[in-house]
């Protein structure tokens, strides 16, 4: 049943209420070519994520003439099409009837690669990066600490110390739930609950993050792509996630490394110049990326594991926040 | 085949629309920042309008011709010369083996001009498109700009170049640039995150009134405009962040104004794709063009609300005005 809104604004175009447990849906205006389609609240929710690109899969697969593609992020579906051959409002009810059919989410079992990748941990890049934040843009920041932000990250999230933040980095698998901003680069959440470490993120901004640099800004884990500008706090190095010479098997479809929906798992562990050697192998074609193409995800198994380990997830945010109310924030 | 003698200050290779269709993995379309003078200067020589061609921006392209085909230069005056004759803007031309063409710099408003070749520029299309997108290194010449030295291959015409050369653009088809410090209106319609629910009503109405600035730090990825202080709707982000212009991340559209703090950046074709702050308008798709002509630095925007309607109309007749049926013969 369609129900359109007009706000005096016409910023929302329809507006939906929560559904048999599925969560509501608004309906932005994004411009003549944009339709901007939100779940739920604006609540930190990874299962949401799981909706998403379940939704997102029928879309694609039933696409109507004029939707040109859909963007995917956490709690929402960004719709790129062309006005000039449907119209927002058949597109929105288009959008509406696959989530109408969509089976019940707990059921889902969705396509989700594995993804191992090589880290590096307050590597030679990392420090470099710092250390020019240092010299040319801000001396005093309290998210640097003898030239790293992984003291810091230990210290804001009640970790002993840099070495356990990084083990809580290794102990969990990172959801990707879009990829966006630069070419390939992941938006990732942490998928165990008892090691989702938070940071805030600089102020102000680095003007230098080199390509492959690992960092994490709220909940949210990144993996710059490129030589960029960037905000989350940079701790690790790993092998490259894009490239545009497509110089490695890996990338032979497409420069492009990771999906939404991968899980990426930090291992092994190594040295600057292990990686160093990891890298030139990657563009010489003979490294070897580990990725289980077949994998599947089953959200229910995963809901059950979320109850499970509730109590010790909930032990940790609360000696997070303890611990953050006592750190300083950029 | 074309021989750069002189790349010029940024000189690449764009076709129209882009490359589309890879938002999702965080490729902006990339293409003309002025798709009005680029697609007309394709109709000029017989191409198809969104056949690749230059964007030159600022000026300083020298290149030497080998085969017989016709040429066109559309948009910013630069006294650009084949031959050591003055070529006329918006008129095609036949040119010879042996020809050179040289571009000066700007010589009066607008920023960039569009070169299309008869045949087009016949680079290999990546991922579906021959623009260049720069932030990727991918697309175009080699992924980069043209420096002397490149030789870029053509393709075949379509038409007879000689039946293609001697035509114009009628006057009143030929849009007139803001000069330096003057304004350009700039059609917008409200964006997913303006009033009531981000911004308040007073926070629009000042956004459509005020003469932004635009920043000297501007390029294809993003205009800078001046900084403001917004009442903002919301006391924070919420789970997006400490600050009300921020979200939790979603997909942005092309041409969208991303207010960061307080500064809104207008998102252009090699902008991010996806992102944490709230986008308060969205340039009308048909209004892009005016973005291309721009001086960063010099250039004001005020910012003319339409409505959704609005528009597409707008569209559509841009659409029908680029058209080979509303040339002259010269």
């Amino acid at each position: 049943m369609t129900e359109h809104v007009t706000q005096p604004s016409g910023v929302i175009l329809a507006r939906f209420p929560e559904r048999n447990g599925r969560p509501g849906v608004v309906y932005r205006n994004a411009g003549d070519s944009f339709l901007l389609v939100e779940f739920g609240e604006m609540v930190f929710d990874l299962t949401m994520s799981f909706r998403v690109l379940g939704l997102d899969d029928v879309i694609k697969r039933n696409r109507p003439a004029g939707l040109i593609e859909t963007i995917p992020a956490l709690r929402s579906i960004l719709i790129n099409y062309d006005c000039r051959q449907i119209s927002v409002r058949d597109l929105i009810d288009f959008v509406e009837d696959q989530y109408e059919h969509l089976p019940p989410f707990e059921n889902l079992v969705v396509p989700s690669r594995i993804v191992e990748l090589p880290i590096a941990f307050d590597d030679k890049w990392t420090r470099e990066a710092i250390a020019r934040y240092v010299q040319y843009q801000r001396a005093d920041a309290p998210n640097i600490i003898d030239g790293t932000n992984s003291k810091y990250a230990a210290m804001y999230n009640g970790l002993r110390d840099e070495e356990e933040f990084f083990r809580y980095i290794m102990a969990t698998d990172w959801w990707n739930a879009a990829l966006g901003f630069f070419p390939g680069l992941p938006f990732a959440y942490p998928l165990d609950p008892r090691y989702a470490v938070v940071l805030p993120k600089y102020n102000p901004t680095r003007h230098w993050t080199p390509a492959g640099t690992v960092g994490i800004a709220g909940p949210c884990l990144a993996i710059y792509p490129v030589e960029s500008a960037g905000g989350y706090q940079i701790f690790g190095h790993t092998v490259p996630i894009y490239d545009p010479l497509q110089r490695n098997p890996a990338f032979r479809e497409s420069p492009v490394l990771l999906r939404p929906g991968d899980r990426l798992r930090f291992r092994p562990r190594v040295t600057d110049d292990e990686l160093e050697a990891l890298i030139q192998a990657v563009y010489d074609g003979t490294y070897q990326y580990v990725i289980d193409e077949t994998a599947t995800f089953d959200v229910g198994a995963y809901l059950r594991f979320l109850q499970e380990v509730d109590p010790e997830a909930k032990a940790f945010r609360q000696r997070q926040a303890e611990a953050a109310a006592r750190v300083p924030v950029p | 085949m074309l021989e750069v003698r002189n790349g010029g200050f940024e000189t690449t290779v764009q076709d129209y629309p882009g490359r589309i269709g890879m938002l999702s993995l965080g490729f902006a379309p990339a293409g003309p920042m002025d798709d009005y003078a680029f697609r007309f200067a394709n109709v000029l020589v017989g191409n198809l309008p969104g056949t690749a061609g230059l964007e030159i921006t600022a000026g300083g392209l020298v290149i030497a011709f080998q085969d017989e085909r016709a040429i066109a230069v559309c948009g910013a005056d630069m006294g650009a010369r084949l031959n050591g004759q003055p070529l006329e803007l918006w008129r095609s031309y036949l040119v010879r083996a042996g020809d050179l063409l040289e571009f000066d710099y700007l010589q009066g408003p607008g920023f960039r001009t569009y070169l299309a070749v008869s045949g087009g520029i016949d680079v290999p299309p990546v991922l579906g498109s021959r623009a260049t997108y720069l932030p990727g290194a991918i697309g175009g010449f080699e992924g980069r700009k043209l420096q002397a030295g490149d030789r870029l291959p053509l393709g075949e015409p379509m038409t007879d170049p000689a039946q293609a050369a001697g035509r114009r653009v009628p006057a009143s088809l030929i849009p007139s640039y803001s000069g330096y410090n003057e304004v350009w209106e700039v059609e917008a319609t409200r964006g997913p995150q303006a009033d009531p629910d981000y911004m308040t009503a007073e926070d629009m109405a000042f956004f459509f009134s005020h003469h932004w600035k635009l920043d000297a730090a501007s390029n294809r990825t993003g205009y800078r405009l001046d900084i403001h202080k917004w009442q903002w709707a919301r006391e924070s982000g919420g789970a997006g962040g400490g600050h009300p212009s921020n979200i939790l991340d979603n997909g942005y559209p092309v041409g969208a104004v991303n207010v960061c703090g307080d500064q809104p950046i207008i998102l252009c074709i090699d902008g991010p794709t996806l992102g944490g702050f709230i986008c308060n308008a969205v340039v009308a798709k048909a209004a892009m063009w005016k973005l291309g002509q721009m001086v960063p630095g010099w250039s004001y925007i005020r910012f003319k609300e339409v409505t959704l309607e609005e528009a597409i109309t707008l569209l559509k007749q841009q659409d029908e005005t680029i058209h080979e049926s509303n040339l002259e013969r010269s």
